[in-house]
């Protein structure tokens, strides 16, 4: 048996056998990204709503913003945060830096745009006659908002996995944020930097073999709700 | 009878630098159908949307019987008092039903709920499309569908924009049909068509629009019928 067969045999054991140390992480992992995404949603597909629908000045501008902060990597969105939450930051007092929560708000950073551009997307490819029959019909702008999302859904949910794609697989804002310990900060892509560095194959394959069935998830789950769509004239 | 009575006066709307309505004037009552005439673009669907509570007039005066208000209170009654459809009214995901589901209150029971369904199922003869995509429906299906949709909300005023408009015969019939048993149980209608011709059994106002401009002729009330039939002939020589 070669050493990478035996490493990746290694790495299945570990994760099937109910490593504490291994699942420990993936927990740091799922929690931290899951409410980064739990507290990004509402806000960002209220914005994207808005700029589908709503006129007004600087409109472009924002989309534009929007459409830029796509773009910037996961570890200036960590220095960024970390320049304000460092002891000298505006935001030192809050002592929050090596917390779960500057890791929750460094990857909420970085889904929000996601969230607001291709839920812009979502919204702007849904017919205006949908809010406005709601309206019409007697909906309450609350309904009427719900109704636009159910017949946005399918984007939506694009939307929703790329954003968690997105920030449970990043390691540069975690890692400044997290600082990467154990039982606390240290999450899925910070471990698997880390064992890499100390040559701990097996680990960090587990590790990885996490993320490629999480995002095999995802995307199936998502083909299975398209799939279930109909065909809108 | 008349239990609605809304008075639109002086209504004026501009886009950018055109001035698509000036000074119109309307009256709506229960039971009465006013039919709106005018060219593509002459402002018939704007007059429309601005009665329905959708769109904001620049100026002008609304009597609903509430008193001296801004546009907002009134907006609110109007949204609740009119059903506006679309010139291709617009389906939700899902089938028939849950489409006539939409309209429904939800302080309704499930059994009232399907009860209701029926009757507007039954009343609008929508039995055999029940079951069918909303968004696969033919034109006049989705006609059909939407009027009854409305008919579930039980709306003093329905304004059908352009309602028969691409369809065939049978269609625009049973169109019509539907539309003047709404007017027999008392809810006013507001129709907008470039092709009056058709309406004749269902109109008592025509109001021809051109350049922003509201023009009104009526069955009962300005001019006898003959009159009026005289002027709706000239309008579909005209047009």
């Amino acid at each position: 048996m070669d050493e990478s067969t035996s490493i990746t045999l290694d790495a299945i054991y570990l994760l099937f056998s109910g490593d504490a140390e291994l699942w420990a992480i993936i927990a740091v992992s799922f929690q931290v990204s899951s409410t980064a995404i739990l507290i990004s949603v509402p806000p960002a597909l209220a914005i994207a709503f808005i700029l589908a629908n709503a006129d007004f000045p600087g409109r472009r501008l924002f989309i534009s913003v929007f459409n830029t902060l796509l773009a910037v990597p996961a570890v200036v969105i960590g220095l960024t945060f970390y320049l304000l939450l460092s002891k000298q930051g505006p935001m030192g007092d809050w002592k929050l830096l090596f917390t779960q929560s500057a890791m929750v708000m460094g990857q909420a950073a970085l889904c929000f745009p996601i969230l607001v551009a291709m839920g812009h997307a979502a919204f702007q490819a849904v017919d205006k006659r949908a809010w406005e029959t709601a309206r019409t019909l007697g909906a309450s702008p609350t309904l009427a908002f719900y109704t636009v999302m159910k017949e946005a859904r399918f984007g939506l949910l694009a939307a929703l996995f790329a954003a968690y794609g997105r920030i449970i697989a990043e390691v540069g804002a975690s890692m400044m944020l997290g600082g990467n310990i154990l039982h606390y900060t240290r999450n899925i892509p910070t471990a698997i930097a880390l064992e890499t560095s100390k040559g701990e194959f097996s680990q960090g394959i587990a590790l990885g073999l996490v993320l490629i069935i999480l995002a095999f998830t995802l995307n199936t789950s998502l083909q299975y709700f398209q799939g279930k769509g109909h065909l809108s004239n | 009878m008349h239990n609605t009575h809304i008075h639109f006066s002086d209504i004026g709307i501009r886009f950018g630098h055109q001035q698509v309505l000036t000074g119109a004037e309307l009256e709506i009552i229960s039971g009465r159908c006013i039919l709106l005439c005018g060219k593509n673009g002459s402002g018939k669907t704007t007059l429309l949307r601005i009665i329905a509570g959708l769109q904001t007039p620049g100026s002008g005066f609304v009597n609903t019987g509430i008193g001296d208000h801004g546009w907002n209170k009134y907006r609110q009654q109007l949204r609740q008092t009119t059903v506006y459809l679309h010139q291709q009214p617009y389906m939700f995901d899902g089938d028939v039903i849950s489409n006539l589901n939409f309209s429904l209150n939800n302080k309704l029971s499930r059994k009232q709920r399907i009860e209701r369904i029926n009757s507007a199922i039954d009343w609008a003869g929508l039995e055999n499309i029940a079951k069918n995509p909303a968004k696969t429906l033919s034109g006049g299906e989705r006609q059909r569908v939407a009027i009854a949709r409305a008919w579930l909300r039980d709306p003093k005023v329905l304004l059908l924009d352009e309602p028969i408009t691409n369809m065939d015969q049978d269609s625009r019939l049973r169109t019509i049909k539907l539309l003047i048993n709404l007017k027999q149980q008392g809810v006013a209608l507001v129709v907008s068509s470039h092709d009056p011709v058709h309406f004749g059994a269902l109109t008592d106002t025509l109001l021809q629009i051109s350049e922003g401009r509201v023009h009104g002729f009526s069955t009962t009330d300005n001019v006898t019928p003959i009159h009026y039939r005289k002027h709706l002939n000239a309008h579909v020589k005209q047009t």
